[in-house]
């Protein structure tokens, strides 16, 4: 009789795993709600609301199901679209929110994914593929700038992709 | 081909993945990889990174927005207050099972008690008392209630030793006692806890709390009508 009385062992059962998990998981979930809500106040809203919910329902997090970081994300997207919902309703404020603006929020938590992989990665890395890739300059030109060498620029970019690659499958990238 | 034999052709999949290469280089390389395995491999794990490139905005790349320090002590705060709800919850689920157990036993009476967060208004007929001749910074109400199955008593406590067992009881006509359940007083700040009596209230004449070893008795009215809710302060003296 007594089992079924107390609480089951779960991810957040006390106060100092929330903070451990808030530590480990915050800047990211911060990061995502702020590309996705594109305004600072309500993406401090959104992660509150994220760990309140998660402290809440603490219980049905099953790790065999999924990372808590995963469950932590998937908590995330539906405060987003709840709050996007709500900023909706006020139309005043309804501008480029995630269910009725040009992207929906798949896109830009792919998005998001790929810039935070791309912040991850070394700053030479990140450099090279800025200047070949989203500037399409040549590659003796940004070898110059740098002062390095042709091939060095070439296999920094090879670096860089794999360097994006890890980082991506960190961030729960599954494509 | 050893993998350091492949690590020219290797450094160059970045740039080929991407489209970078001129034809020249294009050409060998794909040559190479038809008949490398592992420069294959390699080419073809980095091939969706070339489809997801185009999807991240090169802006957003400088700035790692962080959340600012105290957003973790209001989450903190936020959660401290959740947690004293959650407590209060599963103290409820407890004690509605501990005392359904009770109930089976002591069939005379139905004896159900719940601490509850906020007290849902009174209805026509209730009996509000407040207890006199308490310990300074002592003070206990109750609100009695009519219900079909008998009466609902909300008990509001301040100021007694936290973990304190409090019985509630009604007192009959004839001076006997009816059960009307227990709670433990746990917080500093008031604490209303619903307790439910078989027993009807115009057979009660008064409603009793002991709290540790002393107990404190509030008369109650005999007839219950449009003034019962008003405010009446009684003495225990005779009782304590």
């Amino acid at each position: 009789m007594q089992t079924g009385i107390e609480m089951t062992e779960h991810a957040l059962a006390d106060e100092r795993d929330v903070r451990e998990a808030y530590a480990a998981h915050s800047g990211e979930l911060y990061g995502f709600a702020v590309r996705s809500l594109g305004d600072r106040g309500l993406a401090e809203e959104a992660v509150q609301e994220t760990f309140l919910r998660a402290w809440r329902a603490g219980e049905r997090f099953d790790p065999e199901l999924g990372s808590l970081r995963t469950w932590l994300f998937a908590i995330l997207r539906n405060v987003v679209i709840d709050l996007g919902r709500a900023r909706a309703a006020r139309p005043s404020v309804a501008v480029g929110t995630p269910e009725e603006g040009h992207e929906p929020l798949e896109q830009i938590l792919l998005s998001w994914q790929v810039e935070e992989g791309l912040r991850r990665i070394g700053d030479e890395h990140r450099r090279v593929l800025v200047e070949t890739y989203y500037r399409g300059r040549p590659y003796a030109e940004v070898a110059a700038d740098l002062g390095i060498p042709e091939g060095t620029v070439k296999s920094r970019v090879y670096y860089g992709l794999r360097a994006l690659r890890n980082a991506l499958e960190e961030l729960g990238y599954d494509g | 081909m050893t993998a350091e034999g492949c690590r020219e052709w290797r450094e160059r999949l970045g740039a080929y993945v991407l489209g970078h290469l001129t034809e020249d280089e294009r050409a060998a390389t794909s040559a190479h990889i038809e008949g490398c395995a592992a420069c294959r491999a390699e080419a073809e794990s980095l091939a969706p990174l070339a489809e997801l490139l185009p999807i991240a905005d090169p802006g957003q790349l400088t700035t790692a927005p962080a959340p600012p320090a105290e957003l973790a002590d209001r989450v903190a705060a936020r959660i401290a207050g959740e947690r004293r709800v959650k407590r209060r919850r599963r103290q409820r689920r407890r004690l509605a099972i501990g005392l359904s157990g009770a109930t089976a036993a002591a069939a005379a009476a139905t004896v159900l008690l719940a601490i509850v967060l906020s007290s849902p208004g009174t209805g026509a007929g209730a009996q509000k008392v407040n207890f006199g001749s308490l310990p300074d910074g002592v003070a206990i109400g109750a609100t009695l209630q009519p219900r079909p199955f008998g009466t609902e008593i909300r008990m509001n406590v301040h100021g007694i030793r936290s973990g304190t067992l409090c019985r509630v009881f009604l007192r009959r006509t004839d001076g006997t006692r009816m059960p009307a359940g227990s709670f433990r007083y746990r917080y500093a700040g008031t604490e209303q806890a619903v307790l439910t009596s078989a027993l009807d209230l115009s057979a009660a004449r008064a409603v009793g709390v002991r709290a540790g070893n002393r107990t404190f008795v509030a008369p109650l009215r005999r007839s219950v009508g449009a003034e019962a809710t008003s405010k009446r302060t009684t003495t225990n003296k005779e009782y304590s």
